[in-house]
């Protein structure tokens, strides 16, 4: 347990294609085409303790699947080392395997036409467990997970919830000490993501299992994981405490003005202040306070408008999370 | 090695249990082939009555060679179906789940889907070689023969069709050209044996293994020819092992596609 559990080093992956060059006819296009060759992960590096919850975010293409796959030994590595319980995932992907549980939100590993009690035993199977352990689990999987109620339906007949709790299980039936998961909660009504996630912090905190996710789902990071690594353009941009995100980023306030009466005009705001809702009974305004401080801004607004209460608050995870992806996408 | 098979053979059963789920489709595709491969061996036995002997070929060794080579379809598709599927497993993305397998790759691969139709070219097949060996009187030595190179074509018709598919990993959207491959190994393989004669019999023995399938088999069988039989058996150990290493090396070329998929 002295080593981390994940290890990352100047993890690379580069991707080749063919591309039509539009200055060229088809026909040299066809027989002669251009091989470009894109970066999709560009020199990634962190570590992961054991336990630890992380969220591993970024925009579409940001390369957070394929770092995932190359810690998994779906990929190999164009260039970088990866070490995950001290296991080189490209030389040792069997060993890891028996090490690491994956969910792939998109994807189902689980036998479609068969009952779910029947995927459960046939990974059960699959990583060498004796029979009564299997069924010990499966029990123990069952009500951790809830699944008693359709244990014996088949999986395409499954509601998407009720199969990706199915999933998680399946991928948890060999205690593995790291869980992967992209994308987890994709397409899950707002029940089943909150049941997901309860499930994913009780055994992070029963079986010290450590999980790493990735997710669009600012739900997924604010209430599961309590380390954030955001990757954009293929390359770490941030690497922080989930809870210093949003006051690390934050260079902006949001203030809310309710009115008096009513609002009836809408004057031009001082440099610094924009509106970002405005209707008669409350106004909500952005102020940027790397141009103006928050007193000299409700100082300002004092004077343009008449109001009854005012509320100065943070911008949300969500927002401070697209600033991130915004701000990283000018620069590139 | 022992742990491997096991596990390999649990796939398979609950492949055949998954199949056998949705009952009339399984009933229907077994039947189905069954009578598609009948109204086969018909055709050429009427041929082969009307032009007579080719060859040396007569009727009871054309049942004999769609015998041999529905056998090796039927026993290699219905445990080992999952490498017909690499093209799809590969565009859909669906091959990360045997990489992340703890088991190793190519036989999770390999059993991992079940070809319901093959249940019925495995009984052609059985019921085509009974005729055979009742029609040529056989004779002990020659139904041990039969059953033993029956064992090695099947080794050659899966290194074939693992070679074919691995071509997948080198190139996107390859089930035509994979599939053509197939049916360039597959369609010489139920040809009348007395057709390849000189380059014709080179090529599809040494080349591509057509003839190792189904018509080699029958020559040994009715000549009784151990030298031939031999030769069958050093050939399918080297398709055999050709076929793992370039499995593995193709593998190395695997970049795993994101399309949205259910279980299979």
């Amino acid at each position: 347990m002295d080593q981390p559990a994940i290890t990352v080093s100047n993890l690379t992956k580069k991707f080749s294609f063919t591309a039509k060059e539009e200055s060229s006819g088809w026909i040299k296009n066809l027989f002669s085409p251009v091989t470009k060759e894109i970066v999709a992960v560009d020199g990634v590096s962190f570590s992961v303790e054991h336990g630890e919850r992380i969220a591993f975010i970024g925009p579409n293409g940001a390369g957070k699947s394929t770092t995932i796959k190359m810690l998994t030994g779906i990929l190999f590595p164009t260039s970088g080392t990866v070490s995950i319980l001290g296991l080189d995932p490209t030389k040792d992907r069997k060993k890891l395997a028996y090490q690491i549980g994956t969910v792939f939100g998109q994807r189902s590993q689980l036998l479609p036409n068969l009952p779910l009690t029947d995927s459960l035993e046939f990974f059960g199977v699959m990583y060498d467990l004796p029979e009564k352990i299997i069924q010990k689990r499966i029990v123990e999987l069952v009500d951790l997970f809830d699944l008693g109620s359709f244990i014996s339906q088949p999986v395409r007949k499954l509601s998407l919830g009720q199969r990706m709790r199915a999933e998680v299980a399946a991928s948890l039936i060999h205690k593995p000490k790291i869980i992967l998961l992209d994308e987890p909660t994709i397409g899950l009504d707002v029940v089943a993501k909150k049941a997901l996630r309860d499930l994913l912090i009780r055994i992070n905190k029963e079986e010290n299992t450590t999980i790493f996710l990735t997710s669009h789902d600012v739900g997924d990071i604010e209430s599961l994981c309590d380390r954030t690594i955001v990757i954009n353009h293929g390359s770490v941009i941030k690497d922080l405490p989930t809870q210093d995100l949003a006051r690390s980023f934050v260079y902006e306030k949001f203030i809310d003005l309710v009115a008096e009466h009513k609002f009836s005009t809408f004057p031009k705001l001082p440099a610094g202040i924009r509106y970002a809702t405005t209707n008669a009974n409350k106004i909500t305004v952005v102020v940027d306070i790397n141009k103006i401080s928050v007193q000299a801004a409700l100082i300002k607004l004092l004077t343009l408008f008449e109001v009854e209460d005012i509320d100065v608050y943070n911008a949300d995870l969500e927002t401070v999370i697209r600033h991130i992806y915004e701000r990283n996408s000018d620069r590139a | 090695m022992a742990n491997e098979l096991q596990f390999a053979l649990y796939a398979i059963k609950k492949n055949i249990q998954s199949s056998a789920e949705l009952r009339t489709s399984f009933l229907m595709n077994v039947i189905g082939m069954f009578v598609n491969n009948t109204a086969f061996i018909l055709l050429w036995v009427f041929f082969v009555k009307s032009v007579g002997v080719i060859g040396g070929w007569t009727a009871a060794d054309i049942i004999g060679l769609q015998g041999y080579t529905s056998l090796c379809y039927g026993v290699v598709f219905s445990t080992c179906f999952g490498i017909r599927k690499i093209p799809d497993y590969i565009s859909s993305g669906v091959f990360d789940r045997f990489m992340l397998s703890p088991k190793n790759l190519l036989m999770r691969t390999a059993t991992s889907a079940f070809s319901v139709s093959s249940l019925g070219d495995i009984i052609f097949g059985v019921v085509c070689l009974c005729i055979y060996a009742v029609l040529i009187h056989a004779g002990l030595i020659q139904v041990a023969l039969m059953l033993a190179i029956a064992c090695i074509a099947s080794i050659i018709f899966l290194s074939a069709i693992l070679i074919i598919n691995s071509l997948s990993f080198f190139f996107s959207d390859s089930s035509a050209v994979t599939g053509s491959l197939f049916e360039l190994f597959l369609t010489p393989s139920l040809f009348h044996g007395g057709a390849f004669q000189g380059a014709m019999r080179f090529i599809f023995t040494f080349i591509i293994p057509s003839l190792l399938v189904g018509a080699i088999p029958v020559e040994i069988v009715r000549d009784a020819s151990f030298e031939k039989f031999l030769l069958v058996g050093v050939l399918a150990v080297i398709w055999f092992l050709f076929s793992i290493y370039i499995f593995n090396r193709s593998v190395r070329h695997y970049e795993s596609s994101n399309f949205m998929t259910f279980g299979s």
